[in-house]
């Protein structure tokens, strides 16, 4: 098969993408499959330098980072850089929520910070034509494993279902809730969370957003091992347009009901589901998960 | 001559003067700021742990470590349990040792002509993430701790399989960097006899031998560090001499016209931080030998790195020894974040240095904050009259290919520097 090659280019970032990417464990076979053409950590056929002052031949483009019409890499503003790049290959990758929809680096000093289609939840016009050939992977750093799979699907010409986001739905149709060992206590409402503790479920006090956000970090778990919420720190839902938000370890409510709900649940439901389940006292819930 | 930097978690680029065929000035000039102390201001509190680990992508927990006791250094009487302390102490670590491991084997190896060794950067470095991550939940990017401690409750078995990641990468570092146990490694006070193991780190140091590279990338032999933990001190160190007496006060940040980095003095001077300057102020044996014959060249500073990777692995296991997990991980505190006025001040030890955070507080909402990082000690921008650290070190070189490696040989973070 053909070796795909892959221009990684960076924008307003701070590399954490880069070095997520360095976590998938079979790196080698993935180097055996794809050829950076410019990555910025690792060997690459070209330097920086060439590719923004040639144009080297590319079949997918990928973009860490936010953009600005401010920012230049190698003295050649980024912009200019995707404009040369991107008609000419098949597929484009937003890796990161920084170069999807903005993300933290869209509060920072440059002009008109935004990712390469979205302004947080608005569509951009100025790459419009590129949407078609667009795939966002989104996430405060990406996982490693959906990027590279993502990549070899690209390399198999498989066709991938999209989120409105351009979002593959096989990792963002899930919620982070999905999969996250303090279910329990989300479902039977066991609202008495703190830290430092096994038990309990940081969405009722803690301002985690696992229930309405769209990513698969407790099925597809972190370094192989673990998740944010898992160890006992709320979702701070960074694959979504929205962050980061403010008050970060807050649940936001009004009259006691979180501002929040889970996707897809009407405040009815949520309030007749929260009656019912105040109804049961599940001692295992109440207890410490470990003792006698 | 201008010259671009590449592949320094983003670039510098180096501009060069040069008077009878030597590089007589250098000037370092990075081309853009993301200017996150802004991006903080009004911001809650708590908002900083998740907003500073996004400072940088490689040391963005060193980020995290410096928030949480900046924050805690605002409150009067915090009480954090031993426990916790033990449990950041080693997840920092973890990130220096992953830190180490992608320096070596992705920027140095091809600066000495070799190729880079992709699976021998990303092996160790992705057991060190998930070391992190048991405690974490992920690597990079975690906020898994809070002022008051942290949010994990590690069991015995996540204690085992921590165990487990720390003994394999001792076994990948003594199979690989210097051929021998760890503990003879430790051992070692004879830099000659040390050169007679194998390993890809003993290949480098008889390279710079065999080609007459040993007294490259001297500096001024002025060190500092104000990080302090159960293994870092804060002290300074001119030439051997060390001196405890150091304080923050008269840490000096000011702008560098040609740059968006900043410099950084210490009572007026530059000073340099990292490995070597821990290794230096630790009196640590193996480096000490290096720095009397070759001074605070690129030997003894690739030395450092390498040797601090080994010293943090063997010390983590130590620190874990003393970790209880009975006591709790949490402590609620006394007060809340949003009743806090005041300010706080930390210092910790990250991969290339001294990362110091400034933060003030009003009702618990960030007026003020100030990162200084470890790049800018060592970048920091000096006129002729004055160099910087790395300036210094470049001066009287007579190609750039060679100042690229004594610039590299301090392990230049971009991102950071740029904050």
């Amino acid at each position: 098969m053909k070796m795909i090659k892959l221009l990684w280019l960076s924008g307003i970032t701070c590399n954490a993408n880069t070095h997520s990417f360095l976590n998938y464990p079979f790196i080698e076979q993935f180097l055996n499959d794809f050829e950076f053409i410019y990555h910025p950590v690792l060997d690459s056929s070209y330097t920086l330098q060439e590719i923004v002052s040639n144009e080297i031949e590319c079949d997918v483009l990928l973009i860490e980072g936010s953009i600005s019409p401010e920012f230049q890499r190698a003295d050649v503003s980024i912009e200019d850089i995707i404009r040369k790049y991107a008609p000419k290959v098949q597929k484009i990758v937003t890796v990161g929520t920084c170069a999807t929809f903005g993300g933290i680096f869209s509060q920072s000093d440059y002009k008109d910070v935004t990712g390469l289609h979205f302004d947080k939840e608005q569509k951009n016009q100025k790459f419009e034509n590129l949407f078609d050939k667009t795939i966002s992977i989104s996430g405060c750093p990406i996982h490693p494993e959906i990027l590279v799979n993502t990549l070899y699907a690209i390399k198999g010409d498989i066709a991938l279902r999209l989120d409105n986001f351009l979002r593959p739905k096989e990792f963002y149709a899930y919620t982070v809730h999905n999969g996250c060992v303090r279910n329990e206590y989300f479902e039977y409402k066991v609202d008495a969370h703190q830290f430092g503790e096994l038990e309990g479920c940081m969405f009722y006090d803690h301002g985690c957003q696992a229930p309405f956000t769209h990513a698969s970090c407790n099925k597809i778990l972190w370094n192989e091992v673990n998740s944010k919420t898992r160890v006992g720190l709320p979702c701070f839902g960074c694959t979504e347009p929205t962050f980061p938000k403010a008050n970060l370890f807050t649940t936001k409510k009004n009259m006691g009901v979180p501002e929040n709900l889970p996707l897809g649940v009407g405040k009815r439901v949520y309030l007749t589901l929260a009656g019912i389940t105040k109804a049961f006292k599940i001692p295992r819930l109440e207890k410490k998960l470990l003792d006698d | 001559m201008i010259k671009l930097i590449e592949k320094i978690e983003g670039e510098a680029k180096l501009n060069f003067s040069f008077k009878d065929e030597k590089i007589d000035f250098v000037t370092i000039e990075f081309m853009s700021t993301r200017n996150i102390e802004n991006i903080l201001k009004g911001k809650h509190a708590l908002d900083a742990l998740v907003i500073n680990p996004r400072v940088c992508g490689i040391c963005g927990h060193a980020h995290l470590i410096a928030t949480v006791q900046a924050l805690e250094d605002c409150y009067e009487d915090l009480k954090i349990s031993n426990k916790a302390k033990i449990i950041r102490e080693l997840t920092l670590n973890f990130e220096l040792i992953q830190n180490h491991f992608k320096w070596f084997y992705l920027t140095l190896l091809p600066l000495f002509g070799h190729k880079q060794q992709v699976l021998k950067a990303t092996y160790p470095s992705q057991l060190m993430a998930k070391a992190i991550a048991l405690f974490g939940g992920q690597y990079p990017h975690t906020s898994y701790t809070i002022v008051g401690g942290v949010v994990c409750e590690p069991t015995e078995m996540d204690i085992i399989k921590l165990n487990h990641y720390i003994d394999e990468t001792i076994r990948f570092f003594e199979n690989n960097l210097v051929k021998t146990d760890s503990n003879s490694f430790l051992l070692s006070d004879k830099i000659d006899k040390f050169l007679e193991y194998e390993g890809d780190l003993i290949t480098i140091l008889q390279q710079i031998k065999e080609d007459d590279m040993l007294a490259l990338g001297k500096s001024y032999d002025r060190f500092i560090s104000f990080g302090e933990n159960s293994y870092f001190k804060k002290a300074k160190s001119i030439k051997t001499k060390v001196n405890d007496s150091v304080s923050i006060e008269y840490v000096k940040e000011s702008d560098i016209p040609s740059s968006f980095a900043k410099s950084v003095t210490f009572k007026e001077n530059y000073y340099e931080v990292g490995p070597l300057a821990r290794a230096m102020i630790n009196k640590a044996a193996l480096v000490k030998d290096s720095h009397r014959k070759y001074g605070d060249s690129i030997f003894s500073r690739i030395l450092a790195r390498v040797c601090e990777t080994s010293q943090l692995l063997a010390h983590s296991k130590k620190l874990l020894e003393r970790l209880d997990l009975s006591e709790p991980s949490y402590i609620n505190p006394n007060v809340d974040i949003s009743k806090i006025n005041g300010s706080g001040t930390s210092a910790v030890e990250a991969a290339r240095g001294s990362l110091i955070h400034k933060v003030e507080l009003q009702n618990g909402i960030i007026q003020n904050y100030e990162i200084i990082t470890p790049t800018q000690w060592n970048l920091s921008g000096g006129t002729k009259k004055k160099q910087g650290v790395s300036q210094k070190a470049m001066i009287g070189l007579s190609d750039t290919k060679t100042a690229e490696l004594v610039f590299k040989t301090f392990d230049v973070c971009s991102v950071c520097t740029t904050h």
